[in-house]
């Protein structure tokens, strides 16, 4: 009896899982476009939760745009293996947001993706931004994207402000005065509290990588190149080869000497490192003219007193600030989806409706009395941030948006209002890096080893397991090992460029 | 036998004893310690203020998790696929095994050359996604159990095991009127379910676990298991930090983190005991069978 039975199990699982098997089969494909709503397939980046499909905010889009949205989001921990599983399998909606990594431009060297370059003109909102935005995408000189615009410029010194009344201190401009100011922040004891656990400046083990790189943007300040520099024979030097770029290495060496610097900042977590910024222990920092708000929200938890404050990063020679890319990923259309020119058309009217006033009000500030309230003429004022973090950002997030175009001001903190200032002030004094739409096959291949490499030595001289010949030395490896192609690669393209 | 001990067994004993209980201790403690995290108020986690036992106890994390249903649904898929990627699994490996282990079976031995091929060298990202659209599987939960339904090293080991149950077994159970199917379901199936067991936890852990496929195949964020929403609050938070992103990605709370990380272990965490006992035996698959 028992055994029937068991049998009887085993017939049934495996019809269960021949009949699950089929019905699996039938997933949903292809719909139509119904009374002249255009289905628009998207692919952007997951940021924080996913919204329910019938969302009020993609409702509202749908409506504006007269657009039937679907909207695939991606992990952001998987997003660079899903789109180049994508890319390989010409398995992609009608719009991916892309990264410019060598994977994508050579995707769009190899035409994977429209062209969109001379259509742009005929779009109001895309051509009225700053042409910088997309001239760093471009690939062999054609823009294969629409950007999803970002500050070009903002690095800026976030710091503790009635610190720096009470010590009697200014932002510092030259190497030596950050020395000072480092050493008088953690020194003094500007906290008060009678014991010497206050750091001037914190490091974290990615200090010097990316875009974002402290040691890039803090060089660049005093003259340094931001990655790259032309020289006038049109030979590429890497930053790290200028003087300027080593004296921040040497400020950070002789901080390091003298303890003012934490010890461990080659394996120190970012996280951490931002506890001890949250918790008031530490006096400066370089970060971005937006972050100074979210830091003061963040210090008044846990120290009432503590007053925040943000300024340009001056240097001898005023103002430099590094240039970024001015895009957080790029929108394209791949060819294999988007059949027709007309449909990559009436997509990139699509984008840019959604930069006129009535969505860029939508991505930016969220629902009128729901997420803002107005405040005025041309003024809001946000009622439910949280609310706005949770529903809106991740749609503005992934869609072209400029703060301060086609949108009511927002009515801020005045550090907020300052920060957003000065983003924009920041941007003139730009100092962009030439090699960024620059084409090196070397550098696709092995660009990550090899900048890997410097920074690498770079914590190896600070910490002072190498010395001056032993910098110079690894210079050499890196050169050998591949630097000097990049260099000549990159002043190859750029003579081609500029032809 | 008490008294049989020598001064130096006891010594050595202690030195065992103690040896064990420091490493079982070390091994324990990150886990008491993400415990008491996700219990823990965030401000308390930011003032770093205690090691083991919070002063201040607080639910705000797991509150904070529960306020949407999306991990409850993705903890239902990770449950899903576990319980039904298993089942699969074990029918597929032990439905192919035990041909396999049948000596008298003809052209076996190409087969399970052609089952070794696989351990050393596998088709790529790339090919296998192409098979897994194909099928139609992406965007299913299917494609997160069917591709992996037979694992080669599994189903060697299992062959291996079949193997050792004797023939006569079989033998007589065809005497008996039993047919192939009958064989492998009523005779072989049960007496192995130490092995059964040992396949069942590997597998389940593996579904339990799996995370790339799940991104790779699956558009429908509805159809997330756990761990992508783990990866997602959990390293992010990491990797991501120094304004990567557009203006800057709030950091989701230590306590938040720790909150899904207890969420998406426990579960898995309690099927092992049920396992234990077989699994201390089914490992012991090559060792001499009394």
């Amino acid at each position: 009896m028992k055994a029937t039975k068991k049998k009887a199990v085993a017939v049934l699982s495996t019809l269960a899982l021949v009949t699950g098997l089929l019905a699996g089969c039938g997933s949903d494909e292809g719909q139509a476009a119904e009374g002249g709503v255009q289905n628009v397939s998207i692919a952007i980046a997951q940021v924080g939760d996913v919204p329910s499909k019938d969302n009020e905010v993609q409702k509202k889009i749908e409506a504006y745009t007269n657009t039937k949205l679907d909207v695939q989001w991606i992990p952001a921990s998987a997003y660079n293996d899903k789109i180049n599983v994508m890319i390989a399998s010409s398995d992609m909606p009608k719009i991916v947001k892309v990264q410019y990594n060598p994977t994508v431009t050579s995707a769009m060297r190899n035409e994977v993706f429209w062209e969109v370059g001379p259509l742009l003109k005929d779009y109001k909102n895309l051509s009225a931004q700053n042409e910088r935005f997309f001239d760093n995408i471009k690939v062999e000189g054609k823009i294969y994207g629409v950007p999803v615009f970002s500050d070009i410029a903002r690095a800026t010194v976030i710091y503790r402000k009635d610190w720096f009344e009470k010590l009697n201190l200014k932002v510092p401009t030259t190497a030596d005065e950050w020395y000072e100011t480092i050493k008088t922040l953690s020194t003094s004891d500007p906290d008060g509290d009678g014991q010497d656990n206050t750091f001037g400046l914190m490091l974290f083990k990615r200090y010097n990588e990316d875009q974002y790189s402290f040691t890039t943007r803090l060089g660049v300040s005093f003259g340094a190149p931001n990655k790259w520099k032309v020289e006038d024979d049109g030979s590429f030097t890497p930053e790290f080869m200028t003087p300027e770029y080593k004296q921040v290495m040497d400020l950070l060496k002789r901080l390091y000497d003298e303890k003012l610097l934490n010890q461990d900042f080659a394996v120190f977590d970012s996280t951490e490192a931002e506890k001890k910024y949250d918790s008031g222990l530490v006096g400066m920092r370089v970060g971005v003219a937006q972050n100074g708000k979210s830091q003061q929200e963040r210090l008044s938890k846990n120290d009432p007193d503590g007053v925040v404050d943000i300024a340009g990063l001056l240097g001898p020679n005023g103002d430099r600030v590094a240039g970024q890319t001015g895009n957080s990923g790029i929108l394209a259309f791949p060819k294999s989806t988007v059949k027709s020119e007309e449909e990559l058309k009436s997509l990139l009217a699509f984008i840019d409706k959604l930069m006129d006033p009535e969505m860029a009000t939508l991505l930016m500030r969220g629902i009128e009395d729901k997420h803002f309230t107005k405040v005025g003429e041309d003024q809001v004022e946000m009622s439910d941030f949280d609310g706005f973090q949770r529903e809106v950002k991740p749609y503005r997030d992934n869609f072209p948006y400029v703060e301060g175009y086609n949108v009511p001001k927002l009515k801020d903190t005045e550090l907020g209002e300052k920060g957003t200032e000065l983003a924009k002030a920041l941007a003139e004094h730009a100092v962009p890096n030439p090699a960024l739409t620059l084409y090196s096959p070397t550098y696709g291949d092995r660009g990550a080893d090899l900048d890997q490499m410097i920074a690498d030595a770079q914590t190896k001289y600070i910490m002072g397991k190498i010395d001056e010949a032993g910098w110079q030395k690894e210079i050499e490896n890196w050169a050998n090992a591949g630097g000097n192609k990049i260099r000549e690669e990159y002043a190859e393209d750029y003579k081609k460029q500029a032809q | 036998m008490q008294q049989d001990k020598t001064w130096g067994n006891r010594i050595f004993d202690f030195l065992n004893h103690g040896l064990l209980l420091l490493i079982g201790i070390v091994t324990v403690i990150p886990f008491i310690y993400i415990l008491a995290v996700s219990f823990t108020s965030p401000s308390e986690v930011a003032k770093g203020g205690f090691i083991l036992f919070p002063k201040e106890f607080s639910l705000a994390a797991y509150r904070y998790i529960f306020s949407t249903d999306t991990l409850i649904r993705s903890l239902g898929v990770s449950i899903y696929i576990t319980v039904v990627g298993t089942l699969i699994n074990l029918l597929f490996t032990s439905l192919m095994a035990y041909p396999l282990s049948r000596r008298y079976l003809r052209g076996r031995q190409p087969i399970l050359l052609g089952v070794l091929f696989t351990m050393l060298f596998s088709g790529g990202m790339i090919p296998t996604y192409f098979v897994v659209k194909s099928l139609h599987l992406t965007d299913t939960l299917w494609s997160l159990m069917l591709p992996t339904a037979i694992s080669a090293f599994n189903l060697i080991v299992l062959k291996n095991f079949f193997q050792a149950i004797p023939d006569e077994l079989e033998d007589a159970a065809k005497i008996d009127g039993c047919n192939d199917v009958g064989v492998l379901f009523r005779i072989v199936l049960p007496l192995s379910m130490p092995a059964m067991a040992t396949f069942s936890l590997f597998y389940a852990v593996a579904h339990w676990n799996s995370f790339f496929s799940a991104v790779i195949y699956i558009n429908d964020s509805q159809k997330w298991p756990v761990q992508v929403w783990l990866r997602e609050i959990v390293i992010l938070a990491q990797s991501r930090i120094g304004d990567t992103s557009i203006e800057e990605t709030e950091i989701q709370p230590l306590t938040i983190r720790m909150a899904v990380i207890v969420f998406s272990t426990i579960p898995i965490m309690l099927v092992y005991p049920f396992l234990q006992k077989h699994f201390a035996k089914g490992v012991m698959l090559g060792s001499v069978k009394g």
